[in-house]
């Protein structure tokens, strides 16, 4: 530490950039006798470093690493009050956004209670909005600040009583109304603030492209009452036709507006060029539409900007064409000359171009990630937030490659790149991916210690394609170690009401019998004993019951056996055989032996003989062969005798006394 | 709860932190009936819930409420409320609030002695 801050006195004494109070230091150093090697690196230490007012925040911030196994900070760190299930995240948020919008609404109900002003300097955020009705006495400041405040109603309604008023409303007003009209479609959107609402707000989904535009509505109204529309009004308009797929006549204007001589801006062409998929029917076509485009930019002296860029490799994702990929190289480079650096939705694009479903495999991942890796990526298009999950899909799908699947992980999570997760389907979709690749190509061991463990329940719930996934990998690894842990995590996820998988954990179970390990064989007794209560406390109103199989109860009881608790499963075999309604199918014969074998153990002749009479009854033909073992091992009393002859018949029994 | 005012400092806590009745301090009168709209409002909000004093802390401008509630609702409602009083007093207090509660199964669980 010391011969570094030496150093850096020194450098700054040589370089003769210094202050007074450097060369003072240096001094000191110097007397002091220390030797200092030299270093090439000139150090500069700036007199004054500007800082902002949250620095100091940030700075703190970056010395706190997440937490994986914490609870978001969102919820209250309560055992009670911590959801575990993706339902439980979902409902708490939404419940505690909920009791905001609660407080928002009594508030507005009772404006004049909330006029004091406590706060000082006065923070606008807490008071009440101001409320607008038919009757009020407006201004063109009220007009401005709504306009500010992005209240589209509002400034619907201020507007429309300015000109019942018939004040005349300058043409730059008119211009930031009718901008913020075609943004928001003439309607008001979901406010800021309400941010798990926007959080947990399926929009990945709900992507159709299809016309919203509200035609007729406000935005035009305004555009038609502008006399002589410049080309701000033109772009303003063109561009919120555009957000919203009415396409035709955004195209209509552009003419319109080219035969009236004005530029209109960059960012308005970009709107067409994007539509150009909708617009034009064959990839041929598009592409000479765009490049057209292209043409009228350079004739016009716009310069295109990264929304250009990304309009392009938008449209030419959708092109299934081989050009597609030689047009989007060559966009990329020819961008880089106008210093474009393409955002992380131009890769995402890239991505889709080049890793086709049913086209050849291709590696360009691996090139993309060398570019981008450990840097912090800031939002600058909004199909950004596209990338992870795109990447992680290749990793998954296209390339089966789970140690690019880490890098990728390792980007999202350098710097705030987390950020460009998006939204929460994006991030459940991204760590679907992430887990299935990962279970499917790491030993079972590896999984589970450094991703399930790390990564579960507080990041990440699994959902039940993944969990089916990992059970998959135990099977065919045998290690069924983990199994009691995972199925504890399904009951606390709520993952347990499918009967394919229930089947599916009882058939690893049986089929891999933990030897030398009484300790996991009662832990698969319980869990046996876990399914067993379930399915049969059924609530019988429910939709999507769990059908009860012969199959399931012989394979618990099976389990019951191993654990050496004969009476459980002399219980279950009780409601097996007097629930015969209920429960669809018999149990294998083999389950059904092991529970005499077990009699026989016991010594209960009865209670064999009670087995073997259902055994006879469901039909399995191998009765006789337990009979037999029966008699050898037990000694029968004659009533005994006589009910085995009725279940039997008399040969078997002869054979025996002989 | 179990010991006379004298004991404060000695033997258990304040309800109330603030700097207020500090030498310089701001608001003192303020803070004193703010606090007490605090607790009339998480009793009233919070009804029957609380097995605990309210404790109000204040740190720069936000002031931070805490407590022991039962289970005796479920985890959804309780979000609900968190919500709607950290909204509600933060408009009303005009400042950043924060609830920082915990849950006991029963409220026997806070009793430590008989008197």
């Amino acid at each position: 530490m010391n011969i570094q801050l030496l150093q850096c006195a020194r450098m700054n004494y040589s370089s003769s950039r210094i202050s007074h109070k450097t060369i003072s230091i240096s001094l000191i150093w110097r007397r002091m006798n220390c030797t200092v090697g030299s270093t090439t690196e000139e150090i500069v230490i700036p007199q004054k470093i500007p800082r902002g007012p949250t620095d100091i925040l940030r700075a703190l911030e970056s010395t706190i690493v997440k937490d994986p196994t914490a609870a978001h900070y969102k919820f209250h760190d309560d055992p009670y009050l911590i959801p575990n299930s993706n339902l439980g995240k979902r409902s708490l948020s939404m419940a505690q956004e909920a009791g905001r919008k609660a407080a928002h609404w009594v508030r507005k109900e009772n404006v004049d209670l909330f006029q004091h002003k406590e706060a000082e300097p006065f923070i606008n955020m807490f008071a009440p909005p101001k409320v607008y009705k038919e009757d009020s006495i407006v201004s063109i400041d009220d007009l401005k600040e709504c306009i500010e405040k992005v209240n589209v109603d509002d400034s619907i309604l201020v507007y429309k009583l300015l000109k019942g008023k018939s004040v005349e409303i300058e043409l730059e007003v008119m211009q930031s109304m009718l901008e913020l009209l075609c943004f928001y479609n003439s309607q008001d959107s979901l406010p800021e603030e309400f941010i798990e609402e926007r959080w947990f707000r399926q929009s990945a989904k709900g992507e159709r492209q299809r016309k919203t535009w509200k035609d007729g509505a406000f935005a035009e109204e305004i555009f038609i009452s502008i006399k002589e529309p410049n080309a701000e009004a033109y772009s303003a308009i063109i561009q919120g036709m555009g957000k919203y797929y009415q396409i035709d006549r955004a195209t209509q204007l552009f003419e319109e507006a080219k035969q009236k001589g004005l530029t209109l801006n960059v960012n308005t062409y970009n709107t067409l060029i994007e539509a150009g998929n909708l617009l034009k029917e064959n990839y041929d076509m598009r592409w000479s539409y765009i490049v057209q485009l292209l043409n009228e930019m350079n004739d016009k002296k716009l310069k295109p900007n990264l929304g250009t860029l990304n309009a392009l490799l938008y449209c030419l994702s959708s092109m299934g064409s081989k050009v597609s990929k030689d047009y989007a190289l060559k966009s990329l480079s020819e961008f880089r000359k106008f210093g474009i650096e393409p955002s992380l939705a131009s890769w995402s694009f890239i991505l889709q171009i080049y890793c086709k479903e049913r086209g050849p495999t291709s590696t360009i991942l691996f090139d993309i990630m060398n570019e981008i890796e450990n840097k912090e990526h800031m939002i600058r298009d909004i199909r950004d937030v596209n990338f992870f999950v795109t990447a992680m899909n290749i990793c998954r799908y296209h390339l089966n490659d789970v140690s690019l699947a880490k890098r990728v992980d390792k980007l999202l999570h350098y710097g705030n790149n987390y950020n460009l997760i998006g939204d929460s389907f994006r991030e459940s979709l991204y760590y679907r991916h992430f887990f299935i690749l990962s279970v499917n190509s790491e030993p079972i061991q590896e999984f589970m210690q450094n991703v399930y463990d790390k990564l579960v329940p507080h990041i990440y719930t699994p959902e039940l394609s993944v969990i089916e996934e990992i059970l998959k990998s135990i099977e065919i690894s045998g290690a069924i170690e983990f199994l009691p842990k995972l199925w504890s995590d399904m009951i606390i996820f709520d993952l347990c009401r499918k009967e394919s998988i229930l089947n599916f954990v009882i058939d690893i179970m049986i089929s891999n019998e933990p030897k030398n390990d009484p300790d996991l064989v009662e832990k698969f007794a319980n869990i046996g004993a876990d399914i067993y209560e379930k399915v049969m406390n059924q609530n019988e109103m429910k939709t999507n019951l769990i059908t009860v199989t012969g199959d399931m109860l012989g394979n618990i009881m099976v389990l019951f056996l191993r654990n050496k608790s004969f009476d459980k499963a002399w219980d279950l075999f009780i409601t097996l055989d007097k629930q015969q309604q209920k429960v669809l199918g018999v149990p294998r014969f083999e389950s059904l032996s092991a529970l005499i074998d077990a009699c026989i153990e016991e010594k209960v002749p009865s209670k064999a003989i009670l087995c073997l009479a259902y055994a006879a009854d469901v039909g399995y033909e191998n009765v006789d062969e337990l009979a037999k073992e029966l008699q050898s091992k037990l000694t029968l009393d004659e009533t005994h005798l006589q009910k085995l002859s009725k279940i039997v018949g008399q040969h078997v029994i002869i054979e025996t006394n002989e | 709860m179990a010991n006379p005012p004298h004991m404060i400092a000695h033997r258990k806590s304040w309800n109330s932190w603030n700097t207020s009745n500090l030498d310089g301090g701001l608001r003192p009168s303020e803070t004193a009936i703010e606090d007490v709209f605090i607790r009339k409002f998480m009793i009233g909000t919070w009804h029957a819930l609380f097995v605990s004093e309210i404790i109000v802390k204040r740190q720069h401008n936000i002031i931070r409420i805490g407590g022991i509630i039962r289970r005796s609702i479920s985890a959804r409602k309780m979000y609900f409320l968190i919500g709607y009083t950290e909204e509600l007093l933060s408009f009303w207090l005009q400042c950043p609030v924060k609830l920082e509660l915990q849950t006991v199964q029963d409220k026997r669980d806070v009793i430590f002695k008989y008197i």
